[in-house]
């Protein structure tokens, strides 16, 4: 689920924060509402048996009459000893009758403000120890019973006990019942937020694949949210491109304005005679190598890195081709081209700039033709590991292990003799090693050079 | 052999045309695409050199319309544009080689002799017609095995004919293919040059079929044995 690292992490901790407190406050509340309602209940109840128990009770007058319990007491509790529910009636300091509950135990009562019940009836409540050290509640009201008699105190209390055995199961229902709505909210709020979050997942897919060369551009439906975003990287993805391509155009004019004053001079040169003229050639020709060598690696190195690039492998391969069986028509070469993609060989695709897997391919494919005595073979195919592996081999007389490692360092030719730019099959190395790629030579099958260029497939 | 040049920069055309006239070529030259297609267009040539980066009309453009118009002879494009992308369009437009500026005016005409060579169905750059030997490289002549030497137009005269070997040359197609496109064609001067290279070669080496021109011995015809 957090896959998108902290946001979706920060945007859960937060609900998980507030869901958590809001739930322990709410919990708190409806324990505190409940408590005082059950507490109440248990007052009522303490009184109503206070009433009844002055129903029932009766007094001969005078100070020192004998008080005496008529009827039953409304609760057998009262009988049963330490029930936990008793009785006590007092005149002043002094007990005159009390529960048989209370056994041989009695009640201290408290002389503490009375306050009204919920029928106005002045009454005094508090809490007592009971005779088993249990909590009580003591509900006690002042009743005369005839208007000659002597104020006397009823008392009756019970224990609170009972309160707690009705009010722990309440307790543990809520808490349960809160944690599952918690757990609820929290899991509700991680799929909000992951349905929420999933354009950018979407758009990292998309960026991945354009960085993968499978698009030029950032394709798919994004909420208006992040529909500028989107449009924001398109634009610089296409002005990246733009760019480039100005680069490119600017490298190009430089070359065409270097290269035809150069030539007049070189040609000029080779007509001469004497030191100066065997100078403007040597340098000349420097100048021309150079020129080719670092225009070649200005427009690779400003390509390379380029987000959604792409390029076709078959057209380019079919074009040089066509193109090299008219310059060797002459040597009457057989030019054999097999692209195994997967399905259709349109399939095979590199992840780069067409120019430059252009040149390579170009060179590479020249340097075979120029070697090659019958046949030239290109093979194409995609790698165990995913990568773009382009094979050119030629019957000619190839290279020995040791002319293979000079003919790869940068601006050496083995052969001076045979026409060309001189920078070749170094100038395919470079570019392939900017692309993370490679080039190596080995013996071919048919008996001349094997160039392979392994570089990385567009997939997609 | 009649070549060509379609080049704006003045200097190389300059090189281009002396290095082309030195060897035994005659040379046209036009400095923009308009010009050089007009060219192209309306004269036979043997060979045209062709820039791509021509002001009016661009090289590319003007070698398709050529081609598009039925225009086969072979074409050779020199260019500071030396990305193999501008290769392939050039030969997809229908040239026949490509050289990179700067480049070697040695190579240059190696590969136009080629060109013109393959054309005309010639597998050696010696052209050998019985007892007549032509090395088109250095622009010589020998027959059985000694030097001659020959003037500029007879030498392009002799060129043409062995290119059409066993083929009847009118005098007005030899006229084309020997002058340039501002001299002032006279036919009578090729029956002139015609004298001159028999008077060194053997009066059988050009054989004149009566109302239609002149052709080469046959290879395999001895001389003794022609008309």
């Amino acid at each position: 689920m957090l896959r998108i690292g902290t946001l979706t992490a920060r945007l859960v901790a937060v609900a998980v924060v507030w869901i958590g407190a809001a739930l322990v406050a709410g919990g708190f509340l409806l324990a505190a509402l409940f408590e005082a309602h059950v507490d109440r209940a248990f007052d009522r109840r303490l009184d109503t048996l206070l009433e009844a128990l002055v129903a029932v009770t009766d007094a001969d007058t005078g100070a020192k009459g004998v008080i005496r319990v008529l009827g039953p007491q409304g609760d057998p509790r009262f009988n049963q000893p330490y029930s936990g529910l008793y009785w006590q009636i007092n005149q002043g300091r002094k007990i005159r009758l009390a529960s048989r509950s209370l056994w041989d135990k009695t009640l201290t009562l408290k002389d503490v403000p009375a306050v009204s019940n919920t029928e106005g009836v002045p009454v005094r409540r508090y809490e007592a120890v009971g005779p088993r050290v249990q909590r009580l509640r003591v509900i006690e009201r002042d009743i005369t019973l005839d208007e000659a008699g002597p104020v006397l105190r009823y008392a009756v209390a019970g224990d609170l006990a009972q309160v707690d055995a009705e009010f722990r199961p309440f307790m543990v229902t809520l808490i349960w019942s809160l944690s599952v709505l918690g757990i609820g909210l929290i899991t509700a709020v991680m799929i909000q937020v992951y349905i929420g979050l999933r354009p950018l997942d979407h758009l990292r897919e998309a960026l991945g694949r354009v960085r993968a060369g499978g698009a030029e551009r950032l394709e798919g439906d994004f909420p208006s949210e992040v529909r500028p975003l989107v449009d924001e990287a398109n634009q610089l993805i296409s002005h990246i491109g733009e760019v480039v391509e100005r680069a490119r155009t600017h490298v190009g004019n430089l070359a065409h304005a270097l290269k035809t004053p150069l030539s007049v001079l070189a040609n000029e040169a080779d007509r001469g005679e004497g030191p100066l003229a065997e100078a403007v050639s040597r340098e000349t020709a420097a100048m021309q190598q150079r020129i080719d060598h670092h225009l070649a690696r200005a427009r690779t190195a400003a390509t390379a890195g380029v987000l959604g690039q792409r390029a076709e492998l078959a057209p380019v391969v079919d074009g040089l081709g066509r193109a090299l069986r008219k310059m060797y028509e002459d040597k009457g070469l057989a030019i054999e081209i097999i692209c195994n993609g997967e399905g259709p060989r349109g399939a095979l695709a590199f992840r780069g700039d067409a120019h430059d897997l252009e040149e390579m391919l170009g060179n590479l494919m020249e340097n075979a033709c120029k070697w090659a005595t019958t046949r030239v073979r290109i093979t194409a195919a995609p790698s165990a590991d995913g990568r773009l592996r382009i094979t050119v081999e030629d019957d000619g007389p190839g290279l020995k292990p040791d002319e293979r490692a000079v003919v790869l360092a940068r601006g050496k030719r083995l052969d001076e003799t045979v026409p060309g730019s001189g920078l070749g099959l170094a100038i395919v190395s470079e570019i392939a090693g900017l692309y993370d790629g490679g080039l190596s030579l080995d013996t071919a099958a048919l008996g001349g050079l094997s160039a392979t260029l392994d570089l990385p497939q567009a997939v997609g | 052999m009649r070549i060509l040049v379609v080049e704006d920069d003045p200097g190389i055309a300059g090189q281009l045309v002396r290095a082309l006239e030195d060897g035994g070529y005659t040379v046209d030259q036009a400095s923009d695409g308009e010009e050089g297609y007009f060219l192209g267009d309306t004269e036979p040539y043997d060979a045209v050199v062709l820039d791509l980066g021509l002001p009016v009309l661009d090289g590319i453009t003007v070698l398709e319309r050529w081609r598009s118009d039925g225009k086969t002879m072979p074409v050779l494009i020199l260019t500071a544009r030396d990305r193999w992308r501008e290769k392939v369009a050039g030969f997809d437009a229908g040239a026949d080689d490509y050289v990179a500026k700067p480049f070697q005016m040695e190579e240059l005409l190696a590969r136009l002799r080629a060109l013109i060579r393959r054309s005309a169905g010639l597998a050696s750059a010696v052209i050998e017609c019985g007892p007549l030997a032509i090395d088109t490289r250095s622009a010589r002549v020998s027959l059985n095995g000694e030097q001659v030497k020959l003037t500029a137009h007879e030498y392009k005269l002799i060129v043409y004919l062995a290119h059409e070997r066993g083929r009847v040359v009118s005098r007005t197609e030899l006229t084309e293919h020997i002058y340039d496109q501002d001299f002032d064609r006279d036919s009578n001067t090729i029956e002139v040059f015609v004298g001159r290279l028999r008077r060194k070669l053997g009066n059988d080496v050009i054989v004149t079929e009566r109302g239609l021109g002149y052709r080469l011995i046959d290879a395999e015809t001895r001389p003794d044995d022609s008309a």
